[in-house]
């Protein structure tokens, strides 16, 4: 008898990712037709379904897209954390306050010109995500104090303040009674880039070269590999690992909270309680896929997006969520999973020669 | 030396390891170890760091298979495949880096893994507490390991192997990490343990434990037994100290003795304290002038460490003034420091000196990516020379520049550390433990770049646990004990043995 067991390749496969991404999507989309012949679906028609709703069309790459912005941001938020091996959870929280602000803004700079409007409305957002960030910086640069509880807790503050909001002072008196914001003025709208597209789009590709740059070409990039490698290395190096956590934390916040000022002022047209979307949690997935890497997360964000538009396309075929949901993890985990074969390659290991170390 | 089993004996030795052998990739860790150890007895095992006495712990514990070899446990031979196997011999290993959960009680913690059955948490909390004072080990079963102190914790280990009622049980350097009262205890502890017919393997250090607490004592080096089941009360300190670090002839050439330059490093009155905040240094004094080396010597853990790191910026005074190249630079911190002049070469190479994770050229311009910049920007062209300046000047062999510097070997590693550090030109270099772990040729690189320095003028302070290192390149040699000097010594002229003594902090007088 014996176990498998992985390890790791002297080079990488050449030409492996690309290879193992298709291989992974068509076991993904294999292992599907039998989820979904269980659930009593043609599976091939459901596959086109998806295929056209999320890639088939340009209508269907500005849905796909409108979602990879805010999955985008909020990977680039939590991955730059994670390159200092910092966890920032409460990218959700931080889009929520970022969504406040830029609202806030919106409602007092109603006759503002458009372009300055959405201007100070962004840079609001930055500063909202990056307010509730500096709380949970501050105490782990500080006193050490764990980030993933205080960044997680604060999610909930976020969210119970933005219900507030709606109950209570910005409810809109023409909503009968529904907890909704009143609709933006029109200044205040993202302009369109093609179909349901906006330049969301531009600004998170921008945010996310920007950064890749910042980190792989700069001295404070290269100060910040330093200290996520081995702080102890960084002291010796004369690198302060508390200014790093605290301006790492920040940073992560406002690009978290950009993330809401998009979204609100793209996709959304008013403040509403799901205008989170769950995109703060599913930041995490993204830039865990994309190994805390910009240009991973990306590509991982695009593929997400058209995955989760896709999987909602399929719901009007009666097609269950869960099973839409299923798929879609499916899909995610095949095409990325998989590129692990191309660093790692299998081999069974018989008990006998198991050297205990 | 190969100690035969003699069958006539009524009662066998409890352990019996005879000619154990044991390779690693480029190291030969144990080269013919032995060691036996009477029933009912504390037996000490002494060496310096890679003498070989973890590894041959490891071969009684069944963490590694001996390349060859036999492992007698009450005169009945053995052949461990796992740890589990030891310990269904009766062997149980207290490791220095606890084996705990936290979130666990000490209760939960002493049963894990040891019962396939459910246990009842009041009962087992029970039967715990009743071992624990069989042995006088004081220890509240029901609390959760997390608010226990070091000391505490380590008695939890100690249950654990009491429990799974093994025989023979070896603890790992146990006092590192207790305070002198906690060791004291631990003392106590291990008598009764003895008392009651069980043998203990003690692994340490410290001189005047081994002194204190053991029966009979083996010493290591190099790999070998140097020195089998001595009588500690007839052993005096001095003796072991000199087992420890030998009498081999040296193999490379002494420098020429230099004039004496101007005082580049002063370090005067400096106290600091260890990680657990206990006084490590004292008012200690030293002076390192350009053209010389100055090595200390000391058994491992009387301070050595917390001076380079004190020296170096990375660990605070509570008193004292450290002047280098003529700046008063005691609170600086470590750039600052660099910037004056000062290079260091850390005991912890990777984690440390290097990181890890990071590809050549980043670690090598760790110190002096600050003048590597063009506006924000890291100027890559230049990172590129200055790194290949250094692998060519110091003969790093380096696949890639771009690889992560995990692939490169520990000579090659120190290479690259140390010659990272000389590219500043500095005026001091202080240097912990540089040769540790590396292959011959590696040692001899080493050394010879600090010789070279030397004759440019550097002023060099050497910490080393290698005795012969220090006798062969220092001018004047320093011994620590206590956190402070007790002597100095010429190197050409200086009798190990009045070393030795001054080592286990007996000052000739």
């Amino acid at each position: 008898m014996g176990r498998l067991v992985l390890v790791r390749r002297d080079q990488v496969l050449q030409g492996g990712q690309p290879l193992a991404f298709l291989i992974g999507i068509f076991s993904a989309l294999l292992i599907g037709i039998l989820l979904l012949a269980v659930s009593g679906h043609d599976a091939l028609a459901v596959y086109e379904r998806m295929f056209d709703a999320s890639i088939g069309s340009s209508k269907a790459w500005s849905l796909t897209l409108n979602r990879a912005v805010p999955l985008g941001l909020a990977g680039l938020a939590v991955a730059v954390a994670g390159r200092m091996g910092l966890w920032n959870i409460g990218a959700e929280g931080q889009i929520l306050a970022g969504a406040m602000m830029a609202a806030w803004v919106a409602r007092i700079g109603e006759s503002w010109p458009s372009p300055l409007l959405i201007t100070v409305m962004l840079l609001a957002a930055v500063l909202g995500g990056a307010l509730l960030g500096l709380g949970p910086a501050v105490a782990r640069a500080q006193i050490g104090v764990n980030e993933i509880i205080t960044t997680l807790m604060l999610n909930e503050v976020a969210l119970r303040m933005l219900q507030w909001l709606i109950h209570g002072p910005w409810k809109d008196p023409e909503s009968r009674g529904f907890p909704l914001a009143p609709i933006l003025p029109e200044g205040a709208r993202l302009p369109g880039l093609f179909q349901q597209a906006h330049w969301g789009a531009v600004i998170a590709l921008l945010v996310i070269i920007l950064f890749g740059l910042v980190a792989s070409r700069t001295a404070w990039g290269y100060e910040l590999r330093v200290a996520g490698s081995s702080g102890a290395t960084a002291l010796y190096a004369g690198i302060s690992l508390k200014r790093k956590i605290l301006t790492v934390l920040v940073l992560s916040g406002g690009i978290a909270g950009l993330a809401g000022g998009i979204e609100l002022s793209g996709s959304s047209d008013r403040i509403v309680e799901g205008i989170s979307g769950g995109y703060g949690f599913a930041g995490i997935i993204v830039a865990a896929l994309a190994l805390m890497r910009p240009s991973g997360v990306a590509a991982v964000a695009l593929l997400f997006g058209a995955v989760q538009v896709g999987g909602l396309s399929i719901q009007t075929m009666g097609v269950s969520s869960s099973v839409s949901t299923i798929l879609q993890a499916l899909i995610l985990f095949g095409a990325i999973g998989a590129g692990v074969f191309s660093r790692y390659s299998v081999k069974r290991v018989s008990k006998e020669n198991q050297e205990v170390q | 030396m190969i100690t035969l089993l003699d069958m006539s004996s009524p009662t066998p030795p409890a352990v019996n390891l005879v000619d154990v052998w044991k390779r690693f990739p480029g190291v030969v860790a144990n080269a013919g170890a032995t060691l036996s150890v009477t029933e009912g007895t504390i037996h000490a095992v002494l060496g310096e760091n890679g003498a070989g006495k973890s590894t041959l712990m490891n071969v009684l514990s069944g963490m590694y298979r001996p390349d060859s070899g036999e492992i007698q446990i009450k005169g009945q031979q053995f052949w461990f495949r796992s740890p589990a196997d030891a310990l269904a011999a009766g062997i149980g290993m207290v490791h220095q880096e606890f084996r705990l959960i936290p979130s666990f009680t000490v209760a939960e913690n002493v049963v894990l893994g040891a019962s396939e059955r459910i246990l009842r948490r009041s009962s087992i909390e029970a039967q715990v507490g009743d071992v624990a004072n069989e042995f006088g080990l004081k220890i509240d079963p029901t609390r959760p390991v997390w608010q226990l102190s070091m000391g505490e914790r380590q008695r939890v280990e100690i249950l654990k192997s009491l429990w799974r009622n093994a025989q023979i049980l070896i603890l790992d350097e146990p006092t590192a990490v207790l305070t002198p009262s906690e060791a004291n205890e631990l003392g106590t502890v291990l008598r009764e343990m003895a008392n009651s017919g069980r043998s203990i393997i003690f692994i340490s250090h410290k001189l005047h434990e081994v002194k204190e607490f053991c029966d009979e004592a083996t010493v290591l080096r190099g790999g070998e037994t140097v020195a089998a089941s001595l009588l500690v009360k007839d052993t005096d300190t001095v003796k072991l100290a000199g087992l420890m670090v030998g009498s081999s002839p040296s193999t490379i050439s002494r420098p020429t003795p230099q004039s004496q330059g101007t005082p580049l490093l002063t370090v005067s009155g400096i106290g600091a304290l260890d990680d657990r905040f206990l006084p490590a240094i004292q008012d200690l004094n030293l002076t390192v002038h350009g053209g010389e080396i100055v090595g200390i010597a000391g058994v491992s853990g009387n301070g050595q460490r917390e001076i380079a790191q004190v020296i170096a910026g990375l660990r605070p005074v509570t008193s004292g003034k450290i002047i280098i190249n003529g700046e008063d630079l005691t609170n600086a911190l470590p750039v600052e420091r660099f910037r004056a002049g000062l290079g260091y070469v850390p005991e912890d190479r990777l984690g440390v000196g290097l990181a890890p994770r990071l590809n050549i050229i980043e670690n090598a311009i760790l110190r002096n990516y600050r003048n590597l910049r063009q506006g924000p920007l890291l100027a890559e062209e230049r990172m590129r020379t200055y790194c290949e300046d250094i692998i060519n000047r110091f003969g790093v062999r380096s696949g890639l520049l771009g690889d992560p510097i995990a692939g490169l070997s520990g000579g090659n590693l120190q290479r690259l550390l140390v010659g990272r550090e000389l590219s500043g030109n500095p005026k001091v270099l202080v240097a912990a433990q540089p040769t540790r772990g590396l292959d011959v040729k590696g040692v001899k690189a080493i050394q010879d770049l600090l010789v070279a320095e030397r004759s440019d003028g550097v002023a060099i302070l050497l910490i080393s646990e290698d005795l012969d290192e220090l006798l062969t390149l220092s001018d004047r040699l320093l011994v620590m004990h206590e956190g402070m000097i007790v002597g100095e010594f010429d190197p050409t002229t200086a009798k190990r043995h009045d070393i030795g003594a001054a080592m286990a902090g007996e000052v000739a007088t």
